[in-house]
């Protein structure tokens, strides 16, 4: 209920001439407070940013990458998927002690443009945008192969691969869908998570207990790094995609009822849940079939496994459950890449057009459509890896400048800096963060690296072209 | 002069929804809270209606101000953005300790009110809005209770003699209160039967049941039904303010 003066306004202007909008006066548990009594009201609760971070984080991480992972580690993936985990955790804390001080829209952009300045504000702000979008098309390829798995198990052989097609479909129809403006879309996601849950939690105990042998099964047969060492941390750069989902949290800091409490606790708590259900699913995906065989199934091979353990049922309640998944966590991204657009458009770092709200339905069109069309241009590449690590490459910059611009705030000390939530070992977790997260990077693809790097580039141009008098640093 | 009842007045501030005519003159003795609020869909962050919706909700709460201040009421205000709508009137009612509700309706000048008398609970608050309201004006108050097969003739009386006595001692003409009750009947259809030959409804807040879960509140359902406007008497806020979490 305090008021929280800032130590300096947002400042400036584009070149169309606009200004960042005013920072709020107070933050309260449940709305964000302008002048003139105008006030935001906060209506998400922990289950509701539990969803959100959950529902984006399990699609990946679950039904998309045990094969890949698989054959790329061995039995050593559920190393690779812990540390990944350990490395969310890192960032997480950091990111909770952020979004506790700053509960606004925006997310790691907005902590770090106001902890270090619009030039790296811009960078991650753009980066975040465009990363949510390789992430959504990710997840939406991700669905064509499950959607296609649909096919073939009812037995439909189809001349051609729709997997492109249908990622092309669903990412068509979830970005018109947000424009129509559905009712209860939050209800429908924590429904959605919680079936997910029940269905995972019953086919890996029974997974889990076939793999220790109480079933006769009992094959664990392999070596634990048949790959090799090296091959951990390459996976693990490649499966952090599974993690981006607490950032997405983030993104809808200034909805969260009680932010204090229920963000930190909607962040870490999906990180740690989603750990553990991604590193048992590996651990009983290679136990039954040893990793090389896993490999070959590809994208879909939480199908196979589950029809090894439970027959045609266990198949088609994995296929539900990955079309579920995967379904979910790009509605989530499109939703948060949405947020980032306004949050951008608020600071005056893209035209004021580009958050408009439709009449009608309501909704930002002009920021959902620029979330779908590049989507559908990027799912149109089929390139799983690729797109993949691109987004991870994107949310690592940030994740690591977060933690970086932690340190900056508790070192400048601004007056209205008062997180109610504060990362335990500072400074050694947030600067072990930072590292962890930059280091990771290096075990990418080039071409991944590549990529990421043109997209940091663009951004900074677009911004010294567009909004080089623009200044956010020290406000909240 | 008594105290001035503390009236929220909800407005869905940019779908149309206005101040209806004869709703000035009723809220003429209140301190009126003024919410507007707009519902987004769960796609649109709340501040981005905000930035481009902020200017004409303004102008249209500058307008409803000044009708309800002129009519003779104190007018604070709020505009709210939110994705829940009853979130936010239930969060304005406690947080500016409203003893009541307007459902407004259009009505004309109001001459007979009827309130509805519900039971001992609450009526405190009743009594506080009713002497509040229409205690220095010529309006004349039926108070309405339906009794139910447990209640003896005289646990009614008693129970309205109460009123009765409550509302002078805050300065009202007796001449100008009436009692009436009811029996064997379903309270709520009663409610709206008696309602249609008066001008306004005043009645209380029910406790949050299963029927009220799946019927909505009896007061929303008189409203629906009712066409003038209903003032609904809120619950008395519970002492801890600890939001369940959710």
């Amino acid at each position: 209920m305090t008021e929280q003066p800032g130590d300096v306004d947002p400042a400036g202007e584009n070149v169309a001439g606009e200004v960042p909008v005013a920072e709020p006066e107070a933050v309260t548990d449940d709305t964000t407070v302008h002048d003139d009594d105008v006030e935001l009201e906060r209506t998400i609760g922990l289950v509701g940013g539990l969803a959100i971070g959950i529902g984006t984080m399990i699609g990946a991480g679950i039904f998309v990458f045990p094969g890949l992972a698989a054959s790329n580690a061995g039995l050593a993936a559920t190393l690779s998927f812990a540390i990944g985990g350990l490395i969310a955790l890192l960032v997480a804390l950091p990111t909770s002690e952020l979004a506790t001080a700053m509960p606004r829209s925006g997310g790691g952009y907005y902590f770090i443009s106001r902890g270090m300045g619009t030039a790296y504000g811009a960078i991650v702000g753009l980066g975040l945008w465009l990363g949510l979008m390789f992430a959504s098309a990710f997840y939406l390829v991700g669905l064509g192969h499950y959607a296609s798995a649909v096919f073939s198990e009812l037995g439909v052989a189809l001349p051609f691969s729709p997997v492109i097609g249908i990622g092309l479909l669903f990412g068509a129809a979830l970005t018109a869908l947000s424009i129509g403006g559905t009712e209860n879309t939050a209800k429908i996601q924590n429904v959605v998570v919680g079936i997910l849950l029940v269905v995972l939690t019953g086919f890996l105990s029974y997974g889990v207990l076939d793999a220790v042998g109480v079933f006769g099964g009992g094959t664990v047969p392999e070596q634990f790094f048949s790959r090799g060492y090296f091959p951990v941390l390459t996976t693990a750069a490649l499966v952090f995609t599974s993690y981006l989902g607490f950032a997405q949290v983030a993104t809808v800091a200034g909805e969260i009822k009680q932010p204090g409490r229920n963000l930190p606790l909607a962040m870490v708590g999906s990180v740690l849940i989603v750990t553990v259900f991604y590193v048992v699913t590996i651990f009983v995906a290679t136990s039954a079939f040893g990793a090389d065989r896993l490999g070959q199934f590809g994208e879909t091979a939480m199908v196979e496994v589950a029809r090894d353990f439970l027959g045609l049922p266990g198949a088609v309640a994995i296929l539900g459950a990955g079309l579920l998944a995967t379904f979910s966590s790009a509605n989530a991204s499109i939703l948060s890449a949405s947020r980032a657009v306004y949050a951008l458009s608020r600071d005056a770092l893209l035209p004021r057009k580009a958050s408009e709200v439709n009449l009608r339905y309501g909704t930002p069109h002009v920021a959902l459509l620029s979330a779908g069309g590049p989507i559908l241009v990027l799912v149109a590449t089929g390139q799983v890896e690729l797109l993949a690590e691109v987004a991870s490459f994107l949310h690592l910059i940030m994740y690591g400048l977060m933690c970086v611009a932690l340190i900056v705030f508790r070192r400048r000390d601004p007056e209205w800096y008062t997180p109610s939530y504060r990362v335990p070992g500072y400074p050694v977790v947030p600067a072990v963060g930072a590292l962890a997260s930059f280091g990771l990077i290096a075990f990418m693809q080039p071409a991944s690296i590549g990529i990421g790097v043109v997209v940091m580039l663009v951004s900074y141009l677009w911004y010294r072209y567009y909004a080089g008098d623009v200044t956010l640093k020290g406000d909240i | 002069m008594t105290d001035r009842p503390s009236i929220l007045v909800p407005i869905r501030v940019l779908e149309g929804e206005s101040i209806p005519e004869g709703v000035p003159g009723l809220l003429a003795n209140a301190h009126v809270i003024l919410l507007g609020y707009h519902v987004i869909p769960e796609q649109t962050a709340p501040g981005q209606a905000q930035m481009q919706f902020e200017d004409r909700a303004i102008e249209r709460l500058d307008e409803y101000e000044t009708i309800l201040e002129e009519a003779g009421a104190t007018v604070e205000r709020r505009l709210v953005f939110t994705h829940d709508g009853q979130k936010t009137i239930d969060r304005t009612t406690t947080e500016h300790d409203c003893l009541a509700a307007l459902v407004p309706n259009a009505t004309g000048p109001v001459e007979d009110v009827l309130v509805a008398v519900r039971g001992a609970v609450g009526i405190d608050r009743l009594a506080r809005v009713v002497a509040g309201l229409f205690g220095e004006t010529d309006v004349s108050v039926t108070l309405y209770h339906v009794a139910d097969d447990e209640e003896t003739d005289e646990d009614v009386e008693t129970l309205l003699d109460g009123l009765v006595g409550r509302l002078r001692d805050s300065g009202m003409d007796a001449a100008r209160i009436e009692t009436r009750v009811d029996r064997d009947r379903g309270a709520l259809d009663a409610i709206v039967e008696a309602a249609e030959e008066f001008d306004t409804v005043v009645m209380g807040e029910s406790d949050p049941s299963l029927a009220t879960f799946v019927f909505g509140l009896p007061a929303d359902q008189v409203a629906d039904r009712f066409l003038g406007p209903v003032l609904v008497v809120q619950r008395e806020p519970p002492q801890q303010t600890d939001e369940p979490t959710s």
